[in-house]
């Protein structure tokens, strides 16, 4: 009974830690800018194609693939928010989640074009597979291998954005855009970096994503709602909400299809419908 | 002559569509000092931000430096020397006291010392966040903030609003030495008319987005009944500040 809890909890920590590579971006951006950018999701999808195409033409080692497909998506998406993005700062919601929805589609074909509408399975290397046991329960590596990365990224974020002056100059333009404006600050260029770093950061997670959740071209659109949800209950801007948001909803993700599997997915929405009765402005939020 | 510091010509501006000021001049020189009277709403804090450059300007040049600096960012403005001090006193609250003045310094006679020297409160609160501090210290504190960013000139909006008798002779003595000392320029925009042209030696009255009256400070102080008509008593001025 216990190892079986234990068991699922780890589980779901560890696809946590996936939503939280995934989305932690997403959040920052959205609390920087307020620009609803729903091609988050597509932008991870590029990152596991990266790694599948690296690793299956191009014959790299799975980790390698995966800094190449965090700069790659980093600098794909700079280019969309040069391009298109940036015209619409200061548009409407409505016109923003038309544009970037649309990006999903066109992503998707895009994807389904070129590499089919299947899953594309990869080979992690050995050291990443199997399991370890400790006190009777089994680990799978790879699990704890995300939840390294995962821990690692969060203390390289927290570290960076608390610790360094342009951590600062994040939190200052994200609490006053226009007294940072004013002061000399130059927030679009600050956004433009932070929106490469929080891209490159989902297509990493896309990357992590496929050995547990597979990839094919709906990937945007399937993580999306799951990015959206780490972003409402953390709290927009908020890496540590983002961190307890998504080990949350990993957790009881794994746990309701578990336990309940009637609900299959359905506990997840009601986790995050009770949560925001309760603090509407997110476990962090500050607005 | 030299080209004077800060120019604006013939200047309309506004927010959208709406025009707020409609034709004002004024030339600041180096070490010069300019007082911004008149009552509330005719338009003094939109001719700061016009200077930062937060307003359309749909007429009229601004030029800093004998540059024409009308097209220009709010951050290339400050870049270039353009210390702007707002009105809310809005201090960014998820950073503290220290890094809200480091966030954004640039190297100069204005250093962490410096500001802590000036403002000795701040530095026993160095390690507070933003948010938690007293009124009259967030006001030391976005003063000291701008300091820090080493400008030429320093915008200050209302900064006495509000405050304790007590800080506002503090600050009133800060912004005094800034100009006569450091011979920074300074406009002041204000509500208390007598502070205000005691503090500079030029003053501009705007009465409904335009000048309607400019001169010497030492002027405008004598003639009570011009200051009673645009600006109001400063009692009055007072009740509706706020």
């Amino acid at each position: 009974m216990t190892t079986q809890i234990v068991g699922i909890l780890f589980d779901g920590l560890a696809f946590g830690m996936l939503l939280f590579v995934l989305s932690v971006g997403l959040s920052v951006t959205l609390g920087l800018m307020n620009f609803i950018n729903l091609a988050h999701g597509s932008f991870a999808m590029i990152g596991g194609y990266v790694t599948l195409t690296l690793m299956r033409e191009g014959g790299w080692p799975f980790l390698a693939t995966l800094p190449a497909a965090f700069v790659i998506t980093a600098l794909i998406s700079v280019a969309f928010e040069r391009t298109l993005f940036r015209r619409l700062y200061r548009s409407t919601a409505l016109n923003q989640v038309l544009l970037t929805i649309g990006l999903v589609f066109v992503s998707a074909a895009i994807a389904a074009y070129f590499y089919g509408t299947v899953q594309q399975p990869i080979q992690v290397p050995d050291y990443l597979r199997g399991s370890h046991e400790i006190a009777g329960v089994s680990f799978a590596t790879y699990r704890l291998f995300l939840l390294v990365v995962a821990l690692f990224l969060v203390a390289l974020l927290i570290g960076g954005l608390e610790y360094t002056r342009f951590g600062a100059r994040i939190r200052a333009a994200v609490d006053d855009q226009r007294m940072a404006r004013g002061l000399g600050i130059d927030v679009d260029s600050v956004f433009a970096v932070t929106f490469a770093l929080g891209s490159g950061l989902a297509g990493l997670g896309g990357a992590l994503a496929i050995e547990i959740v597979g990839l094919d071209p709906s990937f945007g659109f399937h993580y999306l709602v799951f990015m959206l949800i780490v972003v409402a209950v953390g709290g927009l801007g908020s890496v540590g909400g983002s961190f307890a948001a998504a080990a949350l909803l990993g957790i009881f993700d794994v746990a309701g299809k578990y336990y309940v599997p009637a609900l299959g997915s359905f506990l997840i929405y009601i986790v995050l419908i009770v949560l925001l009765f309760v603090r509407p402005r997110g476990l962090f939020g500050k607005r | 002559m030299a080209d004077p510091l800060l120019s604006l010509k013939n200047v309309q501006a506004g927010y959208g569509e709406s025009i707020v000021l409609d034709g004002i001049s004024l030339d600041i020189e180096e070490d010069g000092s300019l007082s911004v009277l008149g009552r509330n709403g005719v338009g003094k804090s939109t001719l700061l931000l016009t200077i930062m450059g937060f307003t359309n300007v749909s007429a009229g040049t601004v030029t800093w430096r004998g540059k024409d600096i009308t097209g220009w960012l709010p951050h290339k403005r400050a870049r270039a020397g353009i210390g702007w001090v707002s009105q809310e006193r809005d201090i960014f609250p998820s950073l503290t006291v220290e890094e809200n003045l480091t966030v954004a310094a640039s190297p100069g006679r204005w250093d962490l010392k410096a500001v802590y020297d000036l403002f000795p409160r701040l530095a026993e609160r160095r390690t507070n966040m933003g948010n938690h501090l007293s009124g009259g210290e967030q006001q030391m504190l976005t003063i000291a903030r701008t300091l820090m960013t080493n400008p030429a000139i320093l915008l200050l909006d209302e900064p006495l609003e509000g405050l304790a008798p007590i800080v506002v002779e503090e600050l009133t003595a800060a912004i005094e030495r800034m100009n006569d000392q450091e011979k920074m320029a300074l406009v002041l925009v204000e509500q208390h008319a007598s502070v205000a042209l005691a503090l500079t030696e030029q003053a501009l009255v705007i009465e409904r987005g335009a000048a309607a009256w400019a001169g010497a400070s030492g002027d405008l102080v004598k003639d009570q009944a011009l200051i009673d008509r645009y600006i109001g008593l400063n009692l009055t001025g007072q009740a509706k500040a706020g």
